[in-house]
């Protein structure tokens, strides 16, 4: 049955009327191509189309298809946008023997094509038909473009969004960073920011300490790590490296599934690593994604720096306030004031050294004619070797109160250092007695530098003895020597923090150059000795820092 | 200032965590040390009520996914709730529900789990 014309225009008004109000509707892109593709199906009688429009690179992309079987899909050409494969996808069409092909256009942009099927009824498409295309086409461009720009927009929004986030971020840590904090809790804070933000669930930070790699956080197994850390390819990053699955820049990396590894950089120089597994939205990481992990990471390895700094600098304090209490016990330790006598003089001095050596002397009237003279280097620096030095003069004190003879006392000494202390300790020691009525001078060596005995302009080392003090329990006994001493001889006891102190060119003062100066001025007092022998050390040490204790003693004969 | 704090109770086996005011990299850790307890008192099953949460940053967000595997290797979860649209906001924006439960209803989660 013959419908008249104007029921037909009725029909196909209501329908572009109804398709109308329907796609100006919903901003959804697949609701208004459905809409449109619906509307030409059952206004025309058709079965299958598609539509197929250019996406934001300007290739051409099947958006919805119905009623086609997918493998006509597998042979579609790829067009761009007015510039390649349009001849292509001319010939793909009449290969396939569409029904129609329309352009679908919007203010003389191709925005992509209708392409329907045949009609059910095998009827050609008449010119009502295409006419009423057209209409619903035009009211339908109009749509898809607004779709497609809203849709462009809320996807600016989001990478907007996604950015003010990343910098609120970025202005949380850094707030946090900025005060200091411990590295463990950096490292936390960062993974947690990086891990929310990237969605990540697999990471790994890790930071350069002077001679090792330290591991902060990590998710993966430590020595696969260690491993990656040690390569070649690891060394030589200098900027974020994004690794894909068959990239060869290193294979144990792919091997755990790292996806992204981004250096910690402080002035250009590396101080860590930050390693990434894969997202898991199975999105790549963008640049910006990338700025803003660089980001964190160098506020945060600054804060990690701060953090070894001041403990480094707390560190450092607490060892001065050892050393200062090591240097009272030493200074301690001394005799507090010099005997005075009409047989002999005596002079002596400890200038301690920054670090603190263990230099000892003492000087004991033993009795009304005895004097006991001692000098001592203690190994070590600092409060172990002020400790041990306490304990050699506990000892001593507590020997020659028992009234030994000095070779016993030694003997006895050196068992009592042994056995005292631990981790290879040991004393270089000289003490020696002086007999203010028979001038006779007896002593032990257990290897002391010598003691220089200065007579008529020659030198005799006094080097009697036997083994350094507290090595091993006495075996051999020490040996002894007695000299009789005459007026103006003089004994020159010292440490070897005198004969090898540095100058700036890291040169020592030397035993030969301590030699001739004694022997210019054993003519005079103890005192002036003394006075000269610093004097000359300090002309020799000019600019550089003292490195160890210096100590000496002067003992003349009147 | 009383910037976040975090209330702790328990529904039969589950545990729900009632999180207020601002979580940022300064508050974190006393929501870490809520975690910890729980995983202490094995614990694994969490509902977390944002109901009265201003703000999140990413350092807290971050917090949820140290946390996350810990609970589901042990037959648990971390499930959320009450969640305010901007707060919702910007789990979306990074993906969350792609990995996480959200309900309106503490009651809904609590029952997802009971199901479960």
């Amino acid at each position: 049955m013959q419908l008249p014309d104007s029921n037909i225009a009725l029909r196909n008004l209501s329908a572009i009327i109804d398709f109308s109000n329907n796609i100006n509707s919903n901003l959804n892109l697949e609701f208004a191509l459905n809409n449109l593709l619906l509307t030409c199906f059952g206004k025309l009688k058709i079965t299958k189309g598609f539509i197929a429009l250019f996406n934001d690179e300007d290739e051409l992309k099947i958006n919805l298809s119905k009623g086609f079987k997918s493998e006509i899909f597998d042979t579609f050409p790829h067009v761009i946008n007015g510039k390649v494969g349009i001849e292509i996808f001319n010939s793909y069409m009449s290969a396939n023997k569409f029904g129609l092909v329309k352009e679908i256009v919007f203010s003389d942009q191709l925005l992509g094509f209708l392409v329907l099927g045949e009609k059910l009824s095998k009827e050609d498409f008449s010119e009502e038909d295409n006419q009423f295309i057209s209409t619903v086409m035009q009211i339908g461009s109009a749509a898809i473009r607004n779709v497609q720009s809203f849709e462009k927009l809320s996807n600016v929004n989001k990478v907007l969004d996604s950015k003010i986030n990343q910098l609120n971020s970025i202005f949380d840590l850094g707030k946090e960073f900025s005060s200091i904090l411990e590295i463990e809790r950096v490292s936390k804070l960062l993974v947690y920011s990086i891990s929310a933000q990237m969605l990540v669930s697999k990471y790994a930070i890790v930071i350069f300490n002077e001679n090792s790699n330290l591991i902060l956080e990590s998710k993966y197994e430590e020595s696969k790590l260690n491993e990656i850390m040690s390569s070649e390819e690891i060394n030589s990053i200098n900027s974020a490296i994004l690794l894909n699955e068959n990239n060869t820049f290193c294979r144990n990396c792919s091997e755990l599934g790292i996806a992204l590894i981004v250096p910690m950089m402080i002035k250009k120089v590396k101080k860590g690593l930050i390693f990434l597994g894969s997202r898991i939205t199975k999105n790549q990481y963008s640049k910006s994604d990338i700025e803003y992990i660089s980001s964190i990471a160098s506020f945060a390895i600054i804060s990690i720096e701060n953090s070894r700094l001041f403990d480094e600098a707390l560190e450092k304090q607490k060892l001065e306030k050892d050393l200062e209490i090591a240097r009272s016990i030493q200074q301690n330790l001394l005799p507090k004031k010099l005997p005075k006598s009409s047989v002999y003089q005596i002079d002596a001095v400890n200038k301690t050294a920054k670090m603190v050596g263990g230099d000892y002397f003492d000087i004991v009237e033993i009795s009304k004619n005895e004097i006991l003279i001692a000098i001592a280097d203690v190994s070590g620096k600092g409060i172990q070797a002020s400790l041990l030095m306490a304990n050699l003069q506990a000892f001593l004190k507590s020997i020659y109160k028992q009234n030994y003879k000095l070779q016993e006392a030694s003997n006895f000494l050196n068992d009592l250092v042994s056995e005292n202390t631990t981790n290879g300790s040991f004393i270089t020691f000289f003490w020696g007695i002086l007999n203010l009525e028979n001038k006779q001078f007896t002593y032990v060596n257990m290897g002391h530098n010598p003691p220089l005995l200065i007579r008529d302009k020659k030198i005799t080392k006094l080097k009697k003895g036997g083994m350094i003090l507290g090595v091993m329990k006495t075996v051999i006994p020490y040996e002894y020597e007695t000299v009789e001493l005459k007026s103006n001889d003089a004994i020159i006891l010292f440490t070897d923090g005198v004969t090898e102190a540095m100058n700036i060119n890291n040169e020592e003062y030397g035993d030969e150059r301590l030699e001739n100066l004694c022997l210019q001025n054993s003519e005079n007092e103890a005192k002036s000795i003394l006075k000269k022998i610093l004097a000359d050390v300090e002309l020799h040490t000019k600019g550089a820092n003292q490195s160890d204790d210096i100590t000496s003693l002067i003992l003349k004969i009147n | 200032m009383a910037e976040f704090d975090v209330g702790k109770h328990g529904v039969g086996p589950i545990s729900i965590l009632n999180v207020k005011g601002y979580l940022d990299a300064h508050t974190a850790p006393e929501l870490e040390n809520a975690f910890n307890s729980l995983i202490n008192d094995k614990q694994y099953k969490v509902v977390v009520n944002f109901r009265d949460l201003k703000y999140i940053s990413s350092a807290g967000l971050g917090v949820f996914m140290a946390y996350v595997e810990t609970m589901r290797e042990n037959n648990g979860d971390i499930k959320f709730c009450g969640l305010k649209d901007d707060v919702f906001n910007i789990f979306d924006l990074l993906g969350f529900p792609l990995l996480y439960e959200f309900y309106k209803e503490e009651k809904e989660a609590i029952d997802k789990f009971n199901q479960g």
